[in-house]
């Protein structure tokens, strides 16, 4: 039925008409855009009502039962965010643009990409991204109509949940950054990453750099000889540190200033001399090219007998990659670290250890957590530079500071 | 092992709800599923009850309120007969019936008469004025001293579950409340544990090892020194499913075929060795450094090692190749003759073990018993160089493990996320009642062996892991779930030592002996009497198990949640402590934060209630897997956790604390005590190791009277030793014997067997100490091997235990022996001290 219509409606507008004098066509024409501006206002009445979204079966069947669990639709103060709160911009321009783009959704419900339960599943994480994004761009307009961070009283919140909230409104950030499937189910996010890597994506990408500054990699990156980003020469991880040397539209150019061991190939890159803090690795065929890494200096490590090495590189890689300062990165590494490793015992503080003995701790214990393999290179990473060789405890630096109970008696 | 399309949408819906937020918005109670009890149990096992335990997973029948049969897991194909156990761990005389504080402490508080600490006479009080008490004490420990004077010691092996798991408990209110002494290490392997991430870059004694898979497949030679796997594996740290075992049956048909051989290092015949039909390589006890210094000079003088490994991977050999050719420290050389002497292996058997090694793939396998003595970090040490000579590290089937032997080590992992536990710590950005974080110079955290000193030598500074520790005179302990006075060495010591604390909370469901000598006394229930959930296999991630409460709480008991919501009730903290929620939305908040972890693992997990309901979930198999194959396969990426990233053959770091005890190599080093010609032999010829049991968890267990009965003798546990030993004092099989030395006495049932050479006894840890009376040197009635240990640290590196390092003589026990003392509870009395007949 609906396909005939369809149909009938394309042949109206494609057909050229034999039939009918062009003074009609264009008195009819001016009759029926009076009748349709009409119509217009009518139709975007129409379709801002729940009832209008409610009348396709997947909005039905889908997101409805799952709405109706949340406090957005039930809770003690009768008040309800219907489809339109949420999802349709209150700003006239804003408000046409959400349309043109949903029309692709009613779309996909009429010729059916996602006219079945299981169809719709494999598709919500289209769907969820793109609203996700709609509403990250926009600040999260259409929450902040009713959600207010001036408004909030934290200090009723939750304890856990006052810290995050303190901090969110310190940055003003954008409600739909955390607060994903509060009001339909996730998408289906399998081999996806650790979702709190993606606020440091969107950090990333506001982050304006300026030539010479200092920068952090917020999640591990490729690097390359070239701007075009083809020739791949190796990568940097997260949290390593670069100097901005230039910056284009799509790749940016960095300066690494790091240490090696003077043993093999000399391609793995630490912060700190001395310190096994993984910043880079290069890959085999780079790491000893003179015309890429210049050695500026060269000391023995007392602890080992090995002789380290001070080098520098000039190295490109993606735009959107970098934030200002690694807090954030150490905010959620922080929170990982004591969630996970006080599941069977007290969490040792960061500077029980050095950032030599941090490696071997860690990786004695992490496969107890479920950590994944970049969440456990980023708290690896956390702990080493907060370790004994960076922090002062309030004990003068006495690293017996802090706790690990493993504990089998 | 798919699920379908469906249920993997199921599982979604499931978990996306509380995916992001989390908390009681969107948990619905759930107390209709918290018990099943609608559901017809029949004869069939799978309509039963489902629970968890150290000892494995178990279907329960119960009848009414009470608990009839218990079987194994028809997942679990070796289930133990630990389990077997367990109705007499949850009816059996030692519970913990009520809330009971000791007599004068009951009178005078704090100031009460401390030597009656062990008269086992208490006063029942109710809840309500046993955390009154509780909690006055801690106000008063706050406010008169300070966070130095409070141990918060640490927790064991506490029951499994994730929820309940008691000393997260403990750990989050207490610290809502104030901060502590707490402790670092643990008693299994404090040496291991500190040593080598100095060498091999891991703790090791608790990595995942190399999938048995591969052991079959490529090793040649397995040697288990001091290994006691077909022992230990009966028991892991979450619910065990025994899934080694398995393979240990692979590989006993493999040595039978010739295939693999098999050799036990080790002082006497092992379990493990009867089972596999191993062969064993004698060797006097404490001796182990010795004959691998010797074995590493024939791989050296034989040109045996691979001087391209060690060129590639290992740093420092020129600097302790010079001790084994006699040219430091003790100035002799290191041949198979100097240590036929020590260790009582003869040289050229010495020579043929270090020859086969080298021409087979070899599979090093340690267990921890050679680390629970002095000088614990060197035999450890010294067996990663020999791994190292022998240049098989990271090879699959050669190299070095320090623990198949634990909790299925080598069954390769699923790669599934378990479920996380009841929070330990205080929520972000909370800080406790007492916010002092002044010790007044004392260190707030100490090695966990060394708890005792910090009484005997209050305020002494001591050398650990490159640091100076101060040990805090701490005034009041508090121990959970745990039972120091089994673990700890040298009973009359810490008699001693715990006449200067003022206050000692203990809470347990048995009435151990560390109840007996605490002040106040608040009984938990069993894991049995409430719900939980429990990761399935702590290596192989196999799968989740849930935990339904069988029972409700016999007597007063009460599970550990509500004990501390009550404490925290006390100073207005209730609510941050449980966070609103009850015990089923906890169970399914950690579900369901686990499920969107494996959803991400494409591991998808059924809906909450179905898995409830069923009562486990169960992922595949994983992927076989070589303990350091990536270290080897590159070196400089993948580079080990020490301080060079290589294997340190020789230490600067440790040569750098200057200490004598642990220098920059390993060092055969005397003992303070040894048997078979070592120092104090004369007077006590007889070596007592103090293993794992066999027929317990450490200590749990030993109060279930119907396990007990098949393995103790007259009521005692059994002392083991050899024919000749036991035909020299005129002791027979079934025999009491007092066992003694300088540090106490104790009876204990003699146990002949052919598996024990002379000059070796054995009790197994764990038996309950049950002295005749309070004073200081009282017989022990009923075995506990740590009244005779020695409580010293293994070295200045890591204060470890060293409980294997200890000598004794045996007698005939003759008269009458006194009546143990050790299970059953206290004596109850009134205030005034009469004796209360109870109605049990």
């Amino acid at each position: 039925m609906i396909r005939k219509t369809l149909r009938a409606t394309r042949d109206l507008f494609l057909k050229p008409s034999v039939s009918i004098g062009l003074g009609i066509l264009v008195t009819g024409g001016f009759i029926a855009g009076a009748v349709s501006w009409q119509g217009f206002n009518t139709a975007m009445e129409q379709t801002n009502k729940e009832e209008f979204c409610l009348s396709c079966h997947t909005m039905r069947d889908n997101m409805l039962p799952e709405l109706q669990k949340t406090v957005h639709w039930s809770n003690r103060s009768g008040v309800r965010a219907e489809c339109q709160d949420c999802h349709v911009p209150h700003e006239f321009t804003d408000k046409i643009a959400r349309k043109m783009q949903a029309s692709r959704e009613v779309w996909g419900q009429i010729v059916g990409t996602i006219g079945t339960r299981e169809k719709f599943e494999e598709h919500r994480i289209v769907l969820a991204r793109r609203e996700w994004a709609r509403m990250e761009a926009n600040d999260s307009r259409e929450c902040r109509n009713c959600h207010d961070y001036g408004d909030m009283d934290i200090n009723l919140m939750r304890p856990t949940s006052q810290v995050a909230m303190r901090a969110a409104a310190e940055r003003d950030e954008s409600c739909i950054s955390c607060h994903k499937g509060i009001a339909h189910h996730l998408p289906d996010l399998k081999g996806s990453h650790n979702p709190a890597f993606d606020t440091l994506v969107s950090a990333a990408s506001s982050t304006r750099v300026q030539a010479d500054g200092a920068y952090y990699a917020v999640l591990p990156h490729k690097i390359y000889a070239d701007p075009g980003l083809t020739q791949e020469i190796g990568s940097l991880e997260v949290a390593a540190k670069v100097r901005m040397l230039e910056s284009n539209a799509d790749a940016q150019r960095v300066e690494l200033d790091l240490w090696r061991k003077n043993k093999g190939f000399g391609r793995v890159w630490y912060s700190n001399f001395g310190l096994n803090i993984t910043s880079a690795i290069l890959s085999k065929e780079v790491s000893r090219d003179e015309t890429l890494v210049s050695v500026l200096d060269t000391r023995e490590d007392p602890a080992t007998g090995l002789e380290w090495q001070n080098v520098k590189a000039e190295v490109w890689m993606p735009t959107d990659s970098l934030i200002d300062s690694p807090e954030e990165i150490w905010e959620i590494a922080r929170a990982s670290y004591n969630q996970q490793c006080s599941t069977c015992h007290r969490q040792p503080e960061e500077a029980h250890f050095g950032a030599n003995s941090w490696p071997a701790q860690f990786g004695g214990m992490v496969g107890f957590t479920s950590m994944d393999d970049d969440t456990a290179k980023m708290v690896l990473k956390y702990l080493q530079k907060h370790s004994s060789d960076f922090i002062e405890t309030a004990h003068g630096g006495d690293p017996t500071k802090g706790v690990i109970q493993s504990a089998r008696p | 092992m798919t699920l379908p399309r469906r249920d993997f949408l199921k599982a979604m819906a499931a978990v996306s709800g509380a995916a992001l937020v989390g908390g009681p918005g969107l948990l619905t109670a759930r107390s209709a599923q918290a018990q099943s009890t609608s559901v017809e149990m029949t004869d069939d096992i799978t309509t039963w009850k489902v629970s968890g335990s150290h000892f494995g997973a178990i279907r329960a029948k119960v009848v009414g309120d009470r608990v009839v049969e218990v079987k194994p897991f028809e997942f679990d194909k070796h289930p133990t007969e630990m389990i077997e156990g367990i109705p007499g761990l949850i009816y059996g005389p030692s519970r913990i019936r009520y809330p009971m504080v000791r007599l004068d402490w009951y009178k005078n508080r704090h100031k009460s008469d401390t030597s009656q600490r062990g008269d086992n006479r208490f006063v029942r009080v109710g809840w309500d004025e046993a955390i009154d008490l509780f909690y006055e004490e801690l106000e008063r420990v706050q406010k008169d001293y300070g966070p130095w004077a409070l141990h918060t010691a640490g927790v064991g092996w506490r029951s499994v579950g994730q929820m309940h798991s008691c000393g997260n408990h403990m750990v989050r209110a207490v610290g809502m409340h104030g901060r502590s002494v707490g402790t670092i290490g643990d008693y299994s392997t404090g040496a291991g544990q500190v040593i080598l991430p100095y060498i091999l870059g891991s703790t090791e004694v608790y990595s995942q090892g190399t999938s048995w898979e591969v052991i079959l497949e490529e090793s040649k030679l397995v040697v288990f020194w001091a290994n006691d796997p077909i022992k230990n594996l009966q028991v892991g740290w979450n619910t065990e499913t025994h899934e080694a075992y398995a393979y240990y049956a692979q590989l006993k048909d493999k040595i039978a075929s010739g295939e693999i051989r098999a050799i036990c290092v080790d002082p006497v015949r092992s379990k493990t060795l009867n089972y596999l039909e191993a062969e064993h390589q004698y060797i006097n006890p404490m001796t182990d450094v010795a004959l691998m210094l010797a074995m590493a000079h024939v791989l050296v003088s034989e040109d045996l090692y691979d001087k391209e490994f060690i060129e590639t991977y290992a740093l420092g050999f020129d600097r302790f190749l010079p001790y084994l050719q006699g040219e430091t420290e003790d100035m002799v050389e290191k041949t198979p003759e100097w240590a036929e002497a020590i260790c009582g292996v003869p040289a050229d058997q010495i020579r043929e073990l270090a020859r086969l090694m080298a021409a087979n793939r070899t599979q090093l396998v340690f267990g921890w018993a050679v680390q629970r003595q002095q000088h614990g970090e060197q035999p450890y040490w010294m067996g990663a160089i020999l791994a190292t000579l022998l240049g098989q590290i990271g090879l699959p089937g050669g190299g070095i493990s320090y623990s198949h032997h634990y909790s299925s080590v080598g069954v390769s992992s699923s790669g599934a996320a378990m479920p996380g536990s009841f929070p330990l710590n205080l929520d972000p950005g909370r800080f406790p009642k007492h916010d002092n974080d002044n010790f007044q110079g004392y260190s707030n955290v100490i090695p966990i062996s060394r708890a005792i000193d910090a009484l005997v030598e209050p305020g002494k500074e001591i050398d650990f892991n490159g640091h100076k520790v101060r040990l805090p005179p701490y005034r009041m302990g508090i121990f959970t779930g745990h039972n120091q006075w089994h673990r700890h060495q040298d009973r009359n010591r810490m008699k001693k030592a715990y006449r200067r604390l003022e206050t000692v909370v203990a809470i347990d469901y048995n009435w151990t002996a560390t109840c007996r000598f605490a002040d106040i006394v608040l009984p938990a229930c069993t894991p049995f009497e409430r719900n939980d959930i429990d990761a399935y296999g702590s290596y192989s991630n196999r799968g989740i198990l849930a935990m339904h409460k069988l029972i409700d709480p016999m007597y007063n008991s009460k599970p550990d949640f509500e004990i501390f919501s009550a404490l925290c009730r006390r100073f207005n903290r209730e609510a941050e402590y449980t966070r609103g929620m009850n015990e089923m939305q906890w169970i399914e908040f950690l579900y369901n934060e686990c499920a969107v972890t494996n959803v991400r693992n494409e591991m998808p997990m059924p809906p909450f209630d179905e898995f409830w309901q069923k009562g486990f979930h169960l992922f595949p198999e994983g992927k076989p897997w070589v303990r350091h194959a990536s270290f080897r396969d590159d070196p400089e990426v993948n580079a080990l956790g020490t301080p060079s990233g290589f294997i340190e053959i020789f230490s600067r770091k440790i040569e750098s604390f200057g200490y004598d005890d642990c220098k920059g190599h390993p060092i055969w080093m005397e003992k303070a005590e040894r048997s078979h010609g070592g120092p104090g032999s004369d007077r006590f010829p007889l070596w007592l190791q103090s293993v794992h049991p066999n027929k317990r968890l450490h200590s749990q267990l030993c109060e279930s009277e119907p396990l007990r009965a098949t393995y103790a003798i007259q009521g005692r546990e059994p002392i083991y030793m050899s024919p000749e030993d036991a035909a020299a004092r005129g002791i027979e099989h079934g025999d009491l014997v007092r066992a003694f030395n300088d540090r106490g006495q104790l009876i204990a049932g003699a146990h002949v067997s052919d598996n024990f050479p002379p000059g070796i006894v054995r009790i197994e840890e764990g038996a309950w100490y049950g002295p005749t009376g309070p004073e200081i040197g009282a017989l022990d009635t009923y075995g506990d091997p740590n009244t005779l240990t020695l409580d010293i640290g293994t070295s200045s590196l890591a204060q470890a235990p060293s409980a294997n390092t200890c000598i004794v003589e045996m007698e005939k026990f003759l008269g009458e022996a006194p009546p143990v003392t050790s299970f059953g509870g206290p004596q109850e009395v009134d205030p005034d001290g009469n004796p209360i007949e109870t109605d049990a």
